[in-house]
C-alpha cells in the first residue's frame, strides 16, 4: 500500500501540451478512478505514474518519494493493460511468475506465490494453458495475477475491461472490487465508462482536455457536478441542458417560454443573467398537456426493461425523461414535462462552471411540483 | 404476382446450379494448369536424376527411364572430387552464415524497431540500398580485403562478407515494429531490460518468421556460386557448387558425373523442402517472394 501525490504534472508532445498541471493526492488503500472522454489525457497520466511516459514538468511521488526519474520496474507499480499484454508464448503459470523470475525469486518461492495468486483468481485449473487458449475474462485475470504476484505498492489499470463483452465486464468489475477490498491496495483505474467509474471508485477524478474537472466521491460528483461537462458526462441518459434566464425573486425563465418559481436566494444574485439549467432525466416528470411545465411531444421511447426513456421534442432542445411505473405514454403523445426545482443545477452559460455551491434543493423552496399521471 | 413468386425460387436454383457448375469448371481448369506448371518445375530435377543413372554413351537419350540404370556416375564423381568434404564445407558455411545473419539481423532490427535515434531513418534506408547493390560491384574490394587478411582459399572467407543481410534486417524490423507495444511495456513494468525483452519476449514470439528467414538464408547460401568461385583454390576448401563445376572442363563436360554430383548437392535442399515443406512455403509467402 502506498499514497500517491501528483503535483503540477504536465506533459507535452512536440511543444503541444496535453496535460495542463494535474494535482492529485491519493491516500493509502484508495481506489481512484480517472474517467473522461477519449483523448482527455487520462491514459497519459496513468502512463506517467507507471513510468512509461516521461514527465515534462511537475512531480509524481509514491510514499513521499519522487519517482520522476525511476524506471517503471523500480517504482513498485504493477499495471493491467487494456489488451491484457500477456506473453503469448508463455503458459499462465509462466506469465504470472515472470516478474518474480526477473526479480530473481527462487523457483519454489515463485511456484508458491503463483499458486496463491492463481487460487485467489480461480485460475488453478488453467496454469498450463497459453493465453490463446483462454477466454477474455480469464486472460484479464491472468493479467491481474501477474500484477498481484509482485505485491506492488500501487496497482494501475488502463481500461482493463473495455475489451470484454457487456456481461463479462459487469462480472469482472465486481471481481476487481472484491479483490480491492481483500488486498486493500492503492489502485488507479482509468476508464471512459461512467458506470465502471461510478461503481468502482472510492474517489473519482473527471478529466477533460488535459485538465481535472472535478475530484470527489461518485455520489458527490453526481449530486453536485462542478461543471456542465461533468454533469453531462456522468449519468445515462445524460443530463438535459436547457437555456434559461434568472428573473426577479430568483425565479427562472426557461427559454423559450416556460417560467418556474424557484425562490432561490442563490439565484437572486444572478438576476438578469442568462444561464444553463441542468436537470437529470430521472428528475423530470411527464404529465398530461397543461399550462404548467414545458409543452412537448414524445418523439421516441427507449425500453430499458426496468424503466423507459422518453425523448421529447420541445420548442427548445430535446429533453430525455426517465419513466418509471406504468405510465401509458406512447410515441407521438403530447405531454407536459414537469420540473422539480430542488433537482435543478445551474451553470454559467459562457464557461459551463457551476453556479452556487450545492444543488438547488438546498436553497430552493419547491413552489410546485407538477405530476399528472397518465392513465 | 403469384407467377413471379412461384417462378422466382426455380430460376434462383437454376442460376445457383449454373454458378456452381461454372465454379467447378474453373476449379478443374485451375488444377489442370497447376499440374502442368508443376510438371515444368519438377521435370528438370527428374531429368537430372535420370541422367545421373545413364551410361556416358547414352547420356543424351530421350527415353524417360534408362535401359540400364547404374550408379557408375556416382562412383566416378565420388572418386574424382571430395564430394563429402565439399558437402560438409557447404553445410558449415550455410549454417554459419544463417546463424550469423540471424544474430546480426535480430540485433539490428531490434535497434531500428525499438529506438528513435539521430539519422535512424537514413541509416535504415542505406541498409535497404545495400540490398540493391549486386555482388559484382563489391566483389573486388571484398576480394582484396580477404586477400590482405590472408584468408584466401579458406572457409571463413566464404562466411565473412555475409555477416549481415539487408533483407534479414528489414524483414525482422518490420516484424518487430508490428509486435504489440503493450507486451513490451508489460515486460518493462515486470523489470525486464532491453536484452531480456529481446531474447525472452520478442524472439520466442517471432519464431515463425525467424525459421522462415533461416530457411531462405540457408538455401541461398547453399546455392551460392560466384563468391566461392572467386576465392577457392583447392578442392578441400571449397563448396559443392564449385565441385560440380569441376566436371566442366576445356576438354568437354562429363554430363553423367556432373548430374550425379548435382543430385548429391541437391539432396540436402530437397530434404529441407520435403521435411519442412509447410515452413518453406510460408517463408516465401512471409518474405513476399513468390
Amino acid at each position: 500500500m502506498a499514497n500517491l501525490q501528483i503535483a503540477n504534472a504536465r506533459k507535452s508532445y512536440d511543444n503541444k501540451q496535453v496535460l495542463h498541471g494535474i494535482d492529485l493526492h491519493i491516500e493509502d488503500g484508495t481506489f481512484l478512478v480517472i474517467v473522461g472522454p477519449s483523448g482527455c489525457g487520462k491514459s497519459t497520466l496513468l502512463r506517467m505514474i507507471a513510468g512509461l511516459e516521461d514527465i515534462t514538468d511537475g512531480t509524481i511521488s509514491i510514499d513521499d518519494e519522487v519517482v520522476n526519474d525511476l524506471e517503471p520496474s523500480a517504482r513498485g507499480c504493477a499495471m493491467v493493460f487494456q489488451n491484457y499484454a500477456l506473453y503469448p508464448h508463455m503458459s499462465v503459470e509462466q506469465n504470472i511468475g515472470y516478474p518474480l523470475k526477473i526479480a530473481g525469486v527462487s523457483k519454489p518461492e515463485r511456484a508458491r506465490k503463483v499458486a496463491e495468486a492463481a487460487a485467489l483468481l480461480e485460475l488453478g485449473d488453467y496454469l498450463d494453458r497459453r493465453p490463446a487458449q483462454l477466454s477474455g475474462g480469464q486472460r484479464q485475470r491472468v493479467a491481474m495475477g501477474r500484477a498481484i504476484v509482485r505485491e506492488p505498492r500501487l496497482f494501475l489499470f488502463d481500461e482493463p475491461l473495455s475489451n470484454l463483452d457487456a456481461k463479462l465486464r459487469v462480472q469482472m468489475r465486481i471481481e476487481i472490487k472484491r479483490l480491492h477490498r481483500r488486498l486493500s491496495a492503492t489502485s488507479v483505474f482509468v476508464t471512459h465508462d461512467q458506470v465502471e467509474a461510478m461503481t468502482l471508485a472510492d474517489k473519482l477524478v473527471v478529466m477533460n482536455a488535459g485538465k481535472v474537472e472535478q475530484v470527489g466521491t461518485p455520489g458527490e460528483i453526481y449530486r453536485a457536478p462542478a461543471s456542465a461537462f461533468v454533469a453531462g458526462f456522468l449519468g445515462a441518459p445524460a443530463m438535459n441542458f436547457l437555456p434559461g434566464k434568472v428573473l426577479q425573486q430568483g425565479n427562472l425563465h426557461i427559454l423559450p417560454n416556460t417560467e418556474i418559481a424557484v425562490h432561490s436566494q442563490e439565484l437572486h444574485q444572478w438576476t438578469g443573467r442568462e444561464i444553463t439549467i441542468g436537470i437529470r432525466p430521472e428528475s423530470l416528470l411527464l404529465g398530461k398537456p397543461s399550462a404548467e411545465g414545458i409543452p412537448a411531444h414524445v418523439d421516441l421511447i427507449e425500453e430499458l426493461g426496468g424503466s423507459r426513456v422518453a425523448y421529447c421534442r420541445t420548442d427548445g432542445p430535446e429533453i430525455a425523461v426517465v419513466m418509471h411505473g406504468d405510465l401509458t405514454v406512447r410515441e407521438g403523445d403530447r405531454v407536459s414535462i414537469g420540473l422539480l426545482p430542488e433537482h435543478l443545477h445551474f451553470f454559467e452559460k459562457t464557461n459551463g462552471q457551476r453556479l452556487g455551491g450545492g444543488q438547488a434543493s438546498q436553497q430552493a423552496q419547491a413552489s410546485r411540483a407538477m405530476h399528472v399521471a397518465f392513465n | 404476382m403469384t407467377t413471379e413468386t412461384l417462378s422466382l425460387p426455380m430460376s434462383t436454383s437454376g442460376l445457383q446450379s449454373r454458378k456452381k457448375r461454372r465454379q467447378a469448371n474453373l476449379a478443374i481448369a485451375g488444377h489442370a494448369l497447376m499440374i502442368v506448371m508443376s510438371l515444368f518445375a519438377v521435370f528438370p530435377v527428374y531429368w537430372m536424376l535420370v541422367s545421373s543413372l545413364r551410361a556416358e554413351n547414352h547420356i543424351f537419350d530421350t527415353a524417360l527411364w534408362p535401359d540400364a540404370a547404374s550408379l557408375d556416375n556416382y562412383a566416378y564423381a565420388l572418386s574424382a572430387i571430395p564430394i563429402w568434404r565439399m558437402l560438409w564445407n557447404t553445410l558449415v558455411v550455410s549454417a554459419a552464415v544463417t546463424f550469423i545473419q540471424l544474430l546480426t539481423g535480430i540485433a539490428a532490427a531490434y535497434g531500428f524497431a525499438r529506438w528513435r535515434f539521430r539519422f535512424d531513418k537514413f541509416v535504415y534506408a542505406l541498409i535497404g540500398l545495400t540490398w540493391l547493390v549486386p555482388i559484382q560491384v563489391v566483389m573486388i574490394p571484398n576480394y582484396l580485403l580477404v586477400a590482405r587478411m590472408g584468408l584466401l582459399d579458406s572457409l571463413p572467407a566464404l562466411i565473412l562478407p555475409h555477416f549481415a543481410s539487408a533483407f534479414a534486417i528489414m524483414l525482422l524490423t518490420q516484424s518487430m515494429r508490428a509486435f504489440p507495444k503493450e507486451v513490451l511495456e508489460a515486460a518493462r513494468m515486470d523489470g525486464a531490460g532491453s536484452w531480456r525483452t529481446l531474447w525472452e519476449v520478442i524472439v520466442p514470439n517471432l519464431r515463425g518468421i525467424i525459421a522462415s528467414l533461416a530457411i531462405l538464408i540457408f538455401i541461398s547460401t547453399w546455392n551460392e556460386y560466384f563468391w566461392p568461385l572467386l576465392l577457392s583454390r583447392s578442392a578441400e576448401n571449397t563448396v559443392i557448387q564449385i565441385g560440380i563445376q569441376m566436371f566442366i572442363t576445356q576438354e568437354g563436360t562429363s554430363w553423367g558425373p556432373l548430374m550425379a554430383a548435382s543430385s548429391l548437392a541437391s539432396l540436402p535442399i530437397l530434404l529441407i523442402y520435403v521435411v519442412l515443406q509447410r515452413q518453406v512455403i510460408q517463408s516465401f509467402m512471409k518474405s513476399g517472394i513468390r
